[in-house]
């Protein structure tokens, strides 16, 4: 599987960076995007159409278009107030467009779930480990094939010790590891990610990053990730998009082979790229 | 040496009774002493031998029986109106504009200055009763469980709406366990003002029950049945606490807070 998508990298020619804006137009084909190798789940493909929010006339969004191909690993960065939470909140349909249209497209036959994991864990505090899990389940299946799902959701992310304990006698880390499992145990088709790694430690957020890429590159949704935090971003996804003031300002493709190291001099400078490009506004002229 | 761990279970159990336990030592002590007149203040052991008399004739077990009764269908009945109209309102915007406004008025009136009217309304049988015990228990019952289920967070509940949960599971998985601590607060109230409710009816219009044999004993001066209901009602109000209690430790497991007990 990681063998196929290394060698669609050695295909690619040596003189073409290895990260491209989207917006020039390449003089050879790009190289292939990263396809999952396993589409059995079927990542949803999103597009947003002429997209406008406003909440009592303050604009947030404004007319932005989108696409997003299925299984694609998107994030999104911006300042506090961009507008970035908001366009997740819209693409999965907890808030109503004010104008404009999202649509989510599926290959397989029924159309998989999309789910969120929002900055606080969000666990029932009255529910066991495993139970909290089974939310993500509703009332698909019988109890005990609930119960066996979210169990092997658990030792997904490494908690199938704790399956029976409550959620107050857990650390944040593994709260939002709970979380994670909930939202990965429906098998969904577009995982929202909306900060969720902002309240943790250093260390457990870079363990927490290996984790959630490591079950995207295995299940193949497709990924939105919210951050303002730009090193996450550059280490995490396939493309990056930079809002600001309600539209988006900068679409940049990382075609950085995975495992991707840290300290990595191309994701540094794409960092410092979009780093520059978000604080320019704002730099003493 | 370390003392033996079976001592210092026992010893954190006994310690809240030995208050009560000095003072009633204290009491038979001044009685026995002569230092309290038996007339005003019958010695514990009267007390205690009335008790038995009562217990052997069956009279003491017969009201009991029926205050309890009287009580448990009083609570039921209140408790019950209650919960589903704190509910409805805190569930229904509509429900709630219509009806809480006037609850809250009626709230305000003492339950118990009402019970000249109630023996015109209703007589001295038993509905009068029923009556008066429904009315005190329901506002408690009422109030804890609007502020329960207004006071779910609305992050669980946005979490389970978006994860597909149904409104009924949404119901009966977020809502109803948030509101659960608050509704049992609700019930630690009602079930004191059901005991104080119902010995007051009782002692106002009564032909059995606890309440009615205090007043018997008082007319009678018969001192040590008075003190021996006083004490019967004390002990049900313990027990009503304990089961409140047992019942929060089994039902709010989860909580940090109600684990130390």
């Amino acid at each position: 599987m990681i063998a196929t998508a290394l060698r669609a990298h050695d295909a690619a020619p040596e003189t073409l960076p290895l990260w491209q804006p989207a917006d020039r137009p390449a003089k050879e084909p790009p190289p292939r995007a990263r396809q999952p190798e396993s589409a059995a789940t079927g990542g949803l493909a999103v597009t947003v159409r002429d997209l406008s929010k406003a909440f009592d006339g303050h604009t947030v969004i404004e007319n932005l278009d989108l696409h997003i191909p299925a299984g694609q690993f998107v994030a999104v960065v911006g300042r506090s107030g961009c507008g970035k939470s908001t366009l997740l909140r819209l693409i999965l349909g907890l808030e109503q467009p004010s104008s404009g249209r999202v649509v989510l497209e599926s290959e397989a036959v029924r159309a998989p779930p999309k789910r969120i994991m929002f900055q606080e864990p969000r666990l029932l505090p009255w529910a066991t480990v495993a139970d909290n899990v089974a939310v993500g389940l509703g009332e698909t299946g019988t109890k005990a094939e609930r119960r066996a799902r979210a169990l092997s959701a658990l030792s997904e992310v490494g908690l199938a010790d704790k399956a029976g304990v409550w959620p107050a006698t857990l650390s944040g880390g593994q709260r939002q590891r709970v979380a994670l499992a909930r939202a990965l145990v429906s098998r969904p088709g577009l995982l929202a990610l909306d900060e969720p790694l902002g309240a943790l430690d250093a260390l457990t957020r870079i363990g927490m990053q290996a984790m959630i890429e490591e079950i995207w590159r295995s299940q193949g949704f497709t990924a939105l990730l919210v951050t303002h935090d730009v090193s996450e971003a550059v280490a995490m996804a396939d493309r990056i998009l930079v809002v600001e003031d309600g539209r988006v300002a900068l679409d940049v493709k990382v075609e950085v082979p995975r495992p991707r190291r840290r300290g990595d001099p191309i994701l540094a400078a794409l960092e410092g790229r979009i780093l520059d490009h978000l604080l320019q506004n704002h730099a003493p002229a | 040496m370390a003392r033996p761990r079976i001592l210092d279970g026992a010893a954190q159990r006994l310690t809240p009774w030995l208050l009560p336990l000095g003072i009633v030592l204290g009491w038979q002590a001044a009685s026995s002493a002569g230092l309290v007149s038996t007339r005003f203040m019958p010695a514990p052991l009267d007390v205690i031998a009335a008790g038995w008399q009562l217990g052997r004739t069956g009279e003491l077990w017969a009201n009991l029986w029926i205050s309890t009764l009287r009580a448990l269908a009083g609570f039921a009945v209140g408790g019950g109106i209650g919960f589903a109209l704190g509910l409805a309102n805190g569930l229904s915007r509509v429900s709630d504009r219509l009806t809480d406004t006037t609850v809250q008025m009626v709230r305000n009136v003492p339950h118990l200055s009402l019970i000249p009217l109630v023996i015109l309304w209703f007589g001295i049988g038993e509905e009068a009763k029923l009556f008066l015990v429904a009315l005190g228990v329901f506002f408690p019952v009422y109030a804890n469980t609007l502020h329960g289920i207004r006071s779910v967070d609305p992050q669980l509940v946005e979490m389970g709406r978006v994860y597909g949960l149904s409104p009924w599971s949404l119901f009966t998985r977020v809502v109803l366990p948030g509101a659960l601590p608050s509704i049992f607060v609700g019930l630690r109230y009602a079930l004191g003002i059901m005991w104080l409710t119902l010995i007051v009816a009782e002692t106002i219009s009564a032909s059995s029950g606890l309440g009615y044999m205090a007043m018997q004993a008082r007319e009678f001066m018969l001192v040590d049945v008075v003190v021996l209901a006083i004490v019967i009602y004390a002990a049900l109000g313990k027990l009503a606490d304990v089961l409140t209690r047992w019942l929060e430790r089994t039902c709010l497991a989860w909580n940090p807070a109600y684990r130390t007990v």
